[in-house]
């Protein structure tokens, strides 16, 4: 317990989560008692309520729990995202590809378990390959392309993207970083569409998502970066990270890749024309739904993070294969 | 170019609802859960009933209707663990809603190990009957339907229920008549659980539809009743 809260960062950060979730479930309680909201509304404000209570500690207890346990997480996540994916766009009837696309998944956060940053890296252009090749066995090229296409965009967003948090875990001082993106990617949808509401305006890209606008977008970058660069400032004093600068890309960054992952979702939803991923949520859709903001996150921040810093320096590599 | 983007016909549906669907649709942890218990099947039948098959030669290609006299739980086993390849994953057992899947844990079951398709009595709409026969044919499945619609409590066959020729009319889509012999002296409906003896499936020859509905249902029934004959 205490190695897991060793950093000030992290007991800020689950602090705050508890008692925005309090406070949230006080003014949603307010809210019913005095009849202020519309019952389908209470019902739709106290399901998600219900989500995050049962989201929360299955995002936030690996992270606290150690390395092994963020890995595994961060796959079963991955697997998870990759099975909507591949239900929404059909690409799980093609079931040598999507086999092929659990292995590049499995293998590239087994490569995060070992700490082996050569193989992680090499999966990317080996996974490619692999799918290349999967389906030509069974002699059926109507539609090569296509599936292809989609088995190596899967394997790149759900696999190769996502490995990158898991892969954050092998630096001991990993926790209040990963908890700082699961926590700022949230913060930035709560931004984007709290600012879009009170600002208004023009809408943002209303064929690819009619609700958002451009005040909101603005305004989750402006909230977004600053609290990511406030906490990002005691998380990386010391480091070139903690240079004002470098500050501001990053709080930016989260922001901008969050968002952008969030409208990749829905160019992916608009062009097979469905509202939600899935419905295992109640109130928010699909596991794609809430989590989609990370896919770019978590290794756009990586690669800055590991190219100023570093992750895991110094630590023991290839813990499971050996000869490291 | 065959392919394109084409979701899940079950996507959006709650995780329960889902199990219970007629639309559901397999991912890789359920075909290998129903791989997995297929070859589980072959064991028992091997070991406890000797199960022997004969007619294998008469089976199409997917998609068809697997028909048998029903006598006993076994009988869909028996037909399931009997198909090989492509029809053995496309196979679907049509199944008593309220004995399969009335509590969640037994829809799990028969949803992802029997890979079974429920069928409520008396409460089966035209819209169920379409959405079967579309599957039918587009995802070319193979059915596995006991037409007397429930256990014979004699083991002698009953009357044909009208729905086997609904679901295939205008499809063109085969019946292949079944015989299973055994099956209701192993495990009958007033038994709670099988007890070993020797098994027999003997698979006829595929049947087209032909004439109407009522002929059709009495040509299917006949060829059954020629192969129990066939002994």
């Amino acid at each position: 317990m205490s190695v897991a809260f060793a950093h000030p960062v992290t007991v800020w950060i689950v602090s705050a989560t508890v008692a925005v979730v309090a406070g949230a479930a006080a003014a949603i309680g307010w809210l019913s008692a005095t009849g202020r909201v519309r019952p389908d509304l209470r019902r739709e404000l106290w399901l998600r309520l219900g989500s995050w209570c049962v989201l929360l500690p299955l995002m936030l207890g690996p992270v606290l729990a150690g390395r092994e346990w963020t890995i595994a997480a961060v796959t079963v996540l991955a697997l998870a995202c990759y099975r909507e994916y591949a239900r929404a766009t059909g690409l799980f009837r093609d079931r040598v590809l999507s086999a092929a696309v659990v292995v590049a998944i499995l293998a590239m956060n087994f490569a995060a378990l070992d700490n082996w940053y050569g193989f992680f890296v090499a999966l990317w252009p080996l996974s490619v390959c692999l799918l290349a090749v999967a389906s030509i066995p069974l002699d059926r090229p109507q539609g090569y392309i296509q599936r292809v296409g989609l088995a190596v965009f899967g394997t790149m967003l759900f696999g190769a993207g996502l490995a990158h948090l898991g892969y954050m875990a092998n630096d001991p001082g990993y926790r209040p970083l990963v908890l700082l993106l699961l926590t700022a990617v949230a913060l930035n949808d709560v931004a984007a569409f709290t600012c879009g509401k009170l600002i208004g305006g023009p809408k943002l890209l209303p064929a690819t998502s009619p609700n958002k606008t451009i005040s909101g977008s603005l305004g989750a970058v402006v909230v977004t970066a600053s609290v990511v660069a406030l906490i990002g400032a005691a998380l990386f004093a010391g480091t070139p990270m903690g240079q004002w600068h470098w500050l501001v890309v990053f709080g930016v960054l989260v922001s901008v890749a969050g968002q952008l992952g969030d409208l990749m979702l829905s160019s992916i939803k608009r062009d097979i024309g469905i509202k939600d991923m899935g419905a295992v949520l109640p109130g928010h859709g699909g596991i794609l739904d809430r989590f989609n903001s990370l896919l770019l996150v978590a290794p756009a921040v990586f690669h800055l993070v590991h190219y100023l810093v570093g992750i895991g320096e110094g630590q023991p590599v290839r813990l499971i294969t050996g000869g490291g | 170019m065959d392919w394109k983007l084409r979701p899940a016909r079950d996507l959006g549906l709650a995780p329960g609802d889902r199990l219970r669907s007629l639309a559901r649709e397999r991912g890789l942890f359920g075909v290998a859960a129903n791989a997995a218990w297929r070859w589980l099947l072959r064991l028992y039948f091997r070991v406890f009933h000797r199960l022997e098959v004969t007619g294998r030669e008469n089976l199409p290609a997917a998609p068809f209707v697997l028909i048998a006299n029903h006598g006993s739980h076994l009988d869909a086993l028996v037909l399931a663990a009997s198909l090989r390849g492509e029809a053995g994953r496309a196979a679907h057992a049509l199944a008593a809603g309220e004995v399969f899947f009335g509590s969640g844990a037994g829809a799990a079951f028969a949803a992802y190990a029997i890979n079974a398709m429920p069928i409520w009595r008396g409460k089966t709409q035209r819209g169920d009957i379409r959405m079967l026969r579309e599957r039918l044919v587009e995802d070319r499945l193979v059915y596995i339907l006991f037409p007397e619609g429930t256990r014979s409590r004699s083991g002698e066959m009953g009357e044909f229920q009208p729905g086997l020729a609904a679901l295939v009319a205008g499809t063109g889509v085969a019946v292949v008549p079944c015989w299973i012999e055994g099956a209701h002296a192993a495990w009958p409906p007033q038994r709670r659980w099988p007890r070993p003896g020797k098994l027999r499936l003997r698979i006829g020859a595929p049947l087209s539809m032909e004439g109407d509905r009522a002929a059709f249902t009495a040509a299917c029934r006949a060829a059954v009743a020629a192969l129990a004959a066939a002994r």
